[in-house]
Order: structure tokens, then sequence, then C-alpha cells
């Protein structure tokens, strides 16, 4: 089942390195958002504004604006890479290549585990991209960069991978469930639109939740993506300042999502995978 | 529906054996409509009939895709419904549809398929050299398959269903939109497989000629039933004799007694169509110049006479009372609308 899954992964991946403007794709996003988003939007001085704060407290433990948005921009671009997820399969329906897999002797949860993991591995290298280029803006003249708390080491860095990978396999589990349920290129390219802006903006990937109103912040506090980015927060800073869950519970709550997603799809695979 | 008597098969074992089988969709469309065959080992078995007909159907249910309404359909002892993932590694399927990937090499679509049917990666290595050679894609197999032809894509693609050497081999439709040199070499290596290895064959089509040429028995589908299931050469006797086609200036009723009344005349087929007639023979060589003897003595004139020998397609007509050709148009336009939309991908 192993070989399968990764021979099936490898496929997916190779038709994505051999698309030059997909890596193009992969390198240009983070930089617009860190560039355009990170730079410009400046909340330190709003937060500023309120009297005197300490930002660590608002930003949960980042010192400025900039690191705290970094960091919730790995998971940003995780759940903007693993929304696609689902597309490869309603094309393989359109084109045959499903009717193959689904009469090879295969376990039928093969085919969404391929998926997931090669979304999981697109997903990951696009986040390091985001890492390279926000710990990179540290050392231009006039830029804000990513800046680490002390003491984040090589364990720190695994935890962050780590979490990372969860909330990635979760996502693309999710997505790749509505690709196996939907069929329809239309009202899933739909459903991806209408649920990316909201992923975002219920999370503390981009805006501190000790800064939106009341009932808002009650969401967010469950939003997966608030999970994976508090708990990274914690880690690269090294302070739990401002957090919204102990790093216990974040990585729990994710990988209690990514589990319950990766469950979904592959019992959905059973039963989408079989015409009536 | 004409039984099968030939006697070799009475001893022989069923590889696939399809009792009642039925497929209805959304309670009332009728796909497949209890149908009952056996294929036998070593054979190619053809369900000839138009489209609609039940024809992928009925490979669906046969190779684990679709789930029956009821009846029992058997591959090699196990019930499809049963143990689909047994059934999976017996069997191989060339499905109508394309299903290569066209982003990969022909080698790695191999490679893939190789590792979808559990062939260890030592055998798989000869072995896809074997089939790319059998279908005549050593020389390309580095390339995209993007770059292939249709007919390549085919071929790898029936490559691919011969990976794990399955006992049974289902092709659907595998000539549907191809030119017809194209076809031929298709023709020629299912030949070849037929002649080197001892894998049974269940092919649907709705070519005449490829049901003709390549099957040794061949089921007649049409409204989801079987209505003949016979040898190409017992459906082509059954007919019964050649088609005389005369044109007259002008027909009448006496006419046609005058033809009815020669010994050497077995049928009248129809009336008068415009001024047209059909007539059935045993025999056209000794028919026709008996006809043309009578008419010429009673000064009846001629416009045109043809002559036609058994062919599948006159079984075809007899058996489901329509031509085959006459949907071709239809069928083609299907295949070109598949071809554009992968162009499109």
């Amino acid at each position: 089942m192993i070989r399968e899954t990764l021979s099936l992964a490898a496929r997916d991946l190779k038709k994505w390195l051999r698309t030059p403007m997909q890596i193009v794709v992969t390198l240009i996003t983070p930089l617009f958002w860190l560039l355009l988003f990170g730079q410009a939007f400046n909340l330190n001085k709003l937060a500023a504004s309120a009297g005197p704060v300490d930002l660590r407290v608002v930003f949960g433990g980042a010192p400025t604006y900039f690191s705290f948005m970094a960091i919730g921009q790995l998971a940003v671009i995780i759940m903007f890479t693993t929304l696609f997820s689902g597309v490869g399969l309603i094309w393989d329906r359109r084109f045959g290549f499903l009717t193959k897999l689904q009469v090879a002797p295969i376990s039928r949860a093969v085919i969404p585990l391929s998926r997931v993991a090669s979304s999981v591995v697109r997903s990951m290298i696009q986040a390091s991209v985001v890492l390279i280029i926000a710990i990179s803006f540290s050392y231009i003249h006039g830029l804000n960069g990513l800046e680490f708390g002390q003491g984040f080491g090589v364990l720190e860095l695994l935890g962050l991978i780590g979490i990372l990978v969860l909330l990635a396999a979760g996502f693309s589990a999710l997505f790749v469930s509505l690709g196996l349920a939907i069929k329809n290129q239309e009202t899933l390219f739909g459903l991806i639109n209408l649920l990316n802006l909201p992923l975002m903006f219920t999370s503390s990937a981009l805006f501190p939740i000790s800064l939106m109103p009341g009932w808002l912040a009650s969401i967010a506090k469950y939003n997966p993506i608030t999970f994976a980015v508090d708990g990274v927060r914690q880690l690269v800073f090294n302070t739990s300042l401002g957090s919204a869950h102990s790093i216990g519970i974040d990585v729990l709550g994710i990988a209690v999502f990514s589990s319950l997603m990766i469950a979904i799809g592959t019992t959905l695979s059973r039963r989408a995978l079989m015409r009536a | 529906m004409v039984i099968d008597r030939s006697s070799a098969n009475a001893s022989r074992i069923p590889v696939v054996r399809v009792v009642n089988l039925e497929k209805v969709f959304d309670g009332r469309i009728h796909a497949v409509d209890k149908i009952s065959f056996d294929v036998f080992e070593g054979e190619v078995f053809g369900f000839l009939g138009p489209n609609g007909a039940g024809k992928t159907t009925t490979i669906s249910m046969l190779t684990t895709l679709t789930v029956p309404t009821s009846g029992s359909a058997e591959v090699l002892g196990l019930e499809v419904t049963d143990r689909p993932a047994e059934v999976r590694k017996v069997i191989g399927l060339v499905p109508q549809d394309l299903t290569v990937d066209d982003d990969l090499t022909g080698r790695e679509n191999m490679e893939l398929q190789a590792t979808l049917y559990h062939v260890p990666a030592a055998v798989a290595k000869p072995r896809i050299d074997e089939l790319l050679d059998l279908v005549g894609l050593t020389e390309p197999q580095d390339r995209y398959v993007k770059t292939y032809s249709g007919g390549m894509r085919k071929r790898l693609e029936l490559a691919e269903g011969l990976i794990h050497r399955p006992r049974i081999l289902f092709l659907d439709e595998p000539t549907l939109g191809l030119d017809v040199q194209t076809r031929a070499s298709i023709w020629e290596h299912i030949r070849k497989l037929k002649s080197e290895t001892n894998m049974t064959i269940f092919m649907t089509t709705h070519y005449l000629e490829e049901a003709d040429s390549l099957c040794d028995r061949i089921a007649i589908i049409d409204h989801g039933k079987i209505v003949a299931l016979e040898s190409p050469e017992n459906l082509k006797k059954a007919v019964g004799g050649d088609i005389i086609d005369l044109e007259f200036i002008s027909c009448n009723e006496s006419i046609l007694d005058d033809i009815k009344g020669l010994p050497e005349v077995a049928l009248i087929h129809g009336k008068c169509e415009g001024n047209r007639v059909k007539v059935r023979v045993p025999d056209s060589g000794v028919a026709l110049p008996r006809i043309l003897s009578m008419l010429f003595e009673k000064k009846i004139g001629i416009v045109s006479v043809s002559v036609r020998k058994p062919s599948l397609d006159q079984a075809f007509l007899e058996y489901t009372g329509k031509n085959l050709r006459d949907d071709e148009g239809g069928f083609d336009r299907a295949a070109a609308a598949l071809q554009s939309r992968r162009r499109r991908g």
C-alpha cells in the first residue's frame, strides 16, 4: 500500500515539477504576500496607538507584526497550496486515469492518501520558501524580517515542521475529500473560493486574536490554522506570551483535525470511488 | 436467440460465468437486462452492439467498477460483488477512455502500472521492455505521452493492461475513433496476443468487421439483451444466403409474384420499395441467371442488379431489426468529442 501511495504521489509531483509556471508561482507568491502585505500592513503602530502595550502580548510572542504575520503566512501558504489538492482528482476522473486506479488491485484509500502525500510535500516546499524569504528580509535595509526568539534550535525546528505537516495533511485531506465527493469542477472551484477567505480570517494567522471582536475571537480560537500558528509561534519566539492555547492543546488540536480529515477522506473514498 | 451448440464448449470450463445479470439506472433505465453467458478459457469473446446497448455497463460490472442491480457474475470462480479485490488481481482492463497520463513518458506510465499491480521491480523491468516491444513503442518510450498519436496511446494502453499477465483481458471498444491503419495495427496486436498466449479476451465493439476478424464467438447485444450468441461463421450462416437487389423501371405486384414463383428463390424480403425489390436466395450464382432470363422473357425492364454475400452486417440487421452502420455517424461524433476533450487538457 505504501509503495503504491508513494508512486502515485511521485506522479503528482512529477507533473507539478514539469510545469515551469508552477515553480515560478511557487516562488513568487510568498514574496508578494510577505513584501506587499507583511511590510505595508503595519499593525505595530495601530497597536501602539491604543496606549503603551507590550507588542509581544498582542502579537503572540512576536516582537513585530512582520514576525507575527510571517509565521501566519506559513499556514496561509499551506492552505492556499492544499486548496487545489482535490482538483487533480477531478481531472483524473474526466480523463479516465481514475478508472485505471479503480480497476487496479489497490486499496481505495491509496487514491486520496497519495494526493494528500503529494500535497503535503508541495505545501512544505512553499512554506520553506516563505520561511527563507522572511528570514532574508532581516538582511535587507529598510525591511522588517522574521526575528527568532532566543533558544530556537533543532528541536524547535522539528516541532515547527511537525505541526505544519499536520496542518498540511489535514487541509489536503479536507480538499481531497471535497474533490472526491463533488466531481464537478465548477462547483469545486466555487467552494474553494468560498472557503479560503473565512478560513484565513477566522484564524490568528494574519490578525491577532486579542484585537478581534469577541464573537470572532471565540470562533478563531478553534480554527485549525490558529492551533497551528499558535503552536509554531510559541516554538519560534520561545514564549507563551499572548498565546491562545498552551502548546500541548495546540498540538493536540491540530493532530485531531488532521486525523479526522484523513479518516473522512479514506472513508469517503470507498463510497465515492464506486459507481452506483 | 441462437443457442450455442458447439460441443467443444461443453467440456470446457468457463472463466467468466454470467447468470441473469441486470443493471438498472435510476430505477427505470434497464442498461443490462438479465443477460446470461459463459466465456471459455483462451477464446476471444465479443460483445457487439450499438451505442447504449449495455456493452460498457456489462464490462464495468465484470471488472468490479459498477455494482450489478441483480444476478450473478463470476470471474474465474470469484463473484465480482463479493470479492472485487481478488477479481481485480486476475483481470486486465483497457477501458474505452484513454487512461494513460499525458504528462508522464510512456515508460513512466508502464512503471506506475507495474506498481499498481504489485509487479516486483526486478520483474517489471524486463516485462516492460517486452511489452513495449510487443506494441512497437520501444523507440518512443522516453517521450511524453502528450506527444503520442491516438494510436500510440491506445497501444500503450494495451501494454499497460498486460503488465500483470492477467488471465482475462477486457477490451472496451479497443479501436474507437482510430483511423483505419491504426485499427488494423491494434487488431494485429490482439491477434498476436491470442496466438502467443492463452489469454482469454473479452471485448466490446460496434465495428462489425472488428468482431468478425477477431472474435471466436460474438454476442449481439441490443437494448440490454443478448439477441444472438454464435461464432461469426454461424451468425452469417443463420442469415441464410445471398441477397439480390433488383431495380425495375416500374415495380408491381405481378413482378413480385413471378419472382416468388421461381424454385431457386427462397424468400422475398419486403415489398416494392420505390422500384426496388430485395430477394434472398441460397445461392445467387444459380438464382440470378434464372431471375434475369425470366424477366427478359416477360420483357420487364431492369435498371440495375446487385448481389450481396452474407455479412455480419446482415446478421446484425436480422437480429436487431436495424442497421448498425446507420448509427455510426453518432458514434464517431462521440469519439471525436472524446478526442477534443483530451486535447483541451
